[in-house]
């Protein structure tokens, strides 16, 4: 039905669908339960300033104040320094709730803030309070959500009022038919600027305010969501994490993953010894045991089986070399201690798949570099050549503008996908250990370009 | 003897079947996986398992529960673990209780083929055979047992050489000593541990290492 429509037939039919999306739906469901919550701090504020406002009022214009007063003023002053006191931890309280409907409603998923000291004893807890950046954000938050909520509150006036006028039609004849001659107040239209109410006094007018309310109906999702977006910035800079507990948390997380990296290669390298080189020596020793029995006795001995037995041991020894030699570079290629490029040259050299190698690199990246890239087009050239059926692969690395960028690609299938196990989620946390990052664009069908970014010092 | 081998590297199982058939045992299975192990063990009633620790599928211990579960499915079968590690803990849960029958050697020691070939004939009659390293092991990890400390050097090796599941006559050669003077530091030895002396190698493991696991 939908599939023949012209650009401008489709644009249309999603503006008049919007309103009743789901997405607009949450929008203003945010907005609603936003008016409330930001609605909040207004409700201490002019408490606090009624208080002091009576106390204006009911002390003398001149002379002492009463009794009365007094202790309405130490009562205010008690109310602001508990109001400073527990303001840090009601504002986290309350971003805390901002959160969950951002995460619920919006899609936003903010992390939450590291949780306050709990500091010791009273005076602690009060120090520990005061103390809380995270937590006075979050006051800086519910401060400029106060103005928003007003904003918010518009955004839900459209709503109303764009679905009050669309009825006017309706009803009109319910209530307004009386004999002619009969004059009647003319019946207010809700606009969007509030103050300036239109009238309407006749049936026809009221499509007037059924044309408006339709009009209203039709914005009202922009509005809300303009509102919602400033919200939602607001949200993510002041409830979330600062920026250094957010760097923080991402080091804590990239140095775990370096952490596994290092065991898991190291894992890696002993099951290759295991399985490799130690089962040959072992072989190799056990050839060689037999054939020093076999020419033990020197009168009875099989030299045919002798001869038999040292080509094994022999044949043993040569692949235990082999076997060692491929584990050596697989823990650091001997070439990669001459620069990056000498090392892809002959990793490009070796590769099952042609492979067309362009390096401009001014300067020397530091060693963890090199090695963290040479790793990457290794693995990325292994997998173009199990995975891709490609013909030809290009490999460049360019370090000529403060950071270095390698990049592999190939003409194969595509379809490369982190999240099935290729490897290629592997070399994106090895890659974020260095703050470096990797790109994948692979759509199936082909062509795949996987880029790395890699900053030139450690 | 008839044996069967459990090991997962191609190369070294058939080379150990090689090995044994050049000696004239008759090897009834050579199998790559601890089930399998257990199901050629069930088939054939085999003297003696070669048994390789690390095999799949996981390449942890598998060989190590496969000979375990050997044991107490066919107590008569002999099982020579033979591992590219020695690992303490599998030491003493491969002993636990009770040493007859009960081989643990490094893959090394293929090398000196008669003296594996003794060993396997040992395990296969109920007796032991264990590694120096196990020894070794075995005896740092019990180093402050009570007693052990009274020994001097020369008994301390010799108690090794005895764990290890070897004669009078095999310690004697291994020291180049003579048989008198090994049974008298093996008097010595049980002396100070406090010991009876007892006939038979296997129960002499037995009590040294009854004594290194308390």
């Amino acid at each position: 039905m939908g599939d023949r429509l012209t650009p401008a037939a489709a644009w249309a039919r999603a503006a008049l669908l919007e309103p009743v999306g789901r997405r607009a739906r949450n929008e203003l469901l945010f907005c609603l339960a936003g008016i409330p919550l930001g609605l909040c701090l207004l409700v201490v504020v002019l408490w606090l300033m009624g208080v002091a406002g009576a106390v204006l009022l009911l002390s003398p214009p001149s002379g002492s104040m009463s009794w009365v007063g007094v202790v309405a003023l130490a009562l205010d002053l008690l109310g602001v320094g508990l109001a400073v006191v527990l303001a840090t931890r009601v504002a986290r309280r309350l971003g805390a709730v901002h959160r969950r409907l951002a995460a619920r409603l919006l899609g936003t998923r903010v992390p939450a803030p590291p949780p306050p000291d709990r500091g010791r004893g009273r005076l602690g807890w009060v120090a520990a309070g005061l103390g809380d950046g995270p937590g006075w954000r979050a006051v800086a938050y519910q401060v400029v959500k106060l103005p928003l909520a007003f904003l918010e509150a518009y955004a839900v006036l459209w709503w109303a009022g764009g679905l009050v006028n669309l009825t006017y039609p309706f009803w009109w004849g319910l209530f307004r038919n009386h004999p002619p001659g009969v004059t009647l107040d003319p019946v207010p239209v809700a606009t969007p600027f509030p103050g300036r109410l239109l009238q309407v006094a006749t049936f026809p007018g009221t499509f007037g305010a059924l044309a408006l309310g339709l009009g209203m109906v039709l914005a009202a999702p922009w509005v809300t969501r303009a509102v919602v977006a400033a919200d939602r910035r607001l949200l993510v800079a002041l409830l979330g994490p600062g920026r250094l507990a957010r760097r923080v948390r991402d080091l804590e997380h990239t140095r775990a993953l370096a952490v596994d990296d290092a065991a898991a290669q190291l894992r890696r390298v002993e099951r290759d010894l295991h399985d490799g080189a130690q089962i040959r020596l072992a072989t190799l020793a056990m050839h060689l045991g037999l054939a020093r029995e076999t020419l033990a006795d020197p009168g009875a001995a099989d030299v045919a089986r002798a001869r038999e037995l040292v080509d094994a041991a022999h044949r043993d020894a040569k692949q235990a070399l082999g076997e060692l030699r491929d584990l050596a570079r697989g823990i650091h290629p001997p070439a990669l201690d001459t620069g990056l490029d000498n090392a892809l040259t002959t990793l490009a050299a070796t590769s099952a798949v042609p492979v067309e190698l362009a390096c401009d690199l001014p300067e020397r990246p530091d060693p963890a570099i090199e090695t963290i890239a040479y790793y990457c087009a290794a693995e990325l050239l292994a997998n173009a050549a199990k995975h891709s059926h490609a013909g030809r692969v290009t490999v460049q690395a360019d370090g000529r503008h403060g950071t270095l960028v390698l990049e592999v690609g190939d003409d194969g299938v595509g379809g490369a996908d982190p999240d099935r196990g290729s490897g290629l989620a592997g070399l994106a946390q090895r890659v974020s250990t260095v703050d470096g990052r990797l790109r994948i664009a692979s759509p199936r069908g082909g062509p795949t370009l996987v880029s790395v970014h890699l900053p030139l010092r450690t | 003897m008839r044996v069967v081998i459990a090991e997962d590297a191609a190369v070294f199982r058939e080379g150990l079947v090689r090995l044994l058939e050049d000696r004239g045992h008759e090897v009834c299975a050579a199998v790559g996986d601890g089930e399998e192990l257990l199901a050629a063990a069930a088939a054939h009633r085999p003297d003696v398992a070669v048994v390789d620790i690390r095999m799949p599928p996981t390449h942890t211990d598998e060989g190590l529960r496969a000979a375990l579960q050997l044991r107490r499915d066919h107590p008569g079968t002999g099982v020579l673990v033979f591992s590219q590690y020695i690992e303490t803990r599998y030491a003493a849960r491969l002993l636990q209780g009770n040493a007859a029958g009960v081989g643990y050697l490094l893959k090394d020691r293929v090398a000196d083929v008669a003296e594996f070939a003794d060993a396997l004939a040992r395990v296969a009659a109920g007796g032991t055979a264990l590694d120096p390293e196990v020894v070794g092991q075995l005896l740092g990890a019990g180093r402050h047992a009570r007693g052990l400390a009274a020994l001097t050097p020369r008994e301390a090796e010799v108690l090794a050489l005895m764990a290890e599941g070897r004669s009078n006559a095999g310690i004697a050669a291994a020291l180049v000593i003579s048989a008198g003077v090994v049974e008298k530091h093996v008097a010595s030895i049980f002396g100070k541990l406090g010991l009876p002396p007892a006939e038979g190698d296997n129960r002499r493991v037995l009590a040294v290492l009854r004594y290194l696991e308390s």
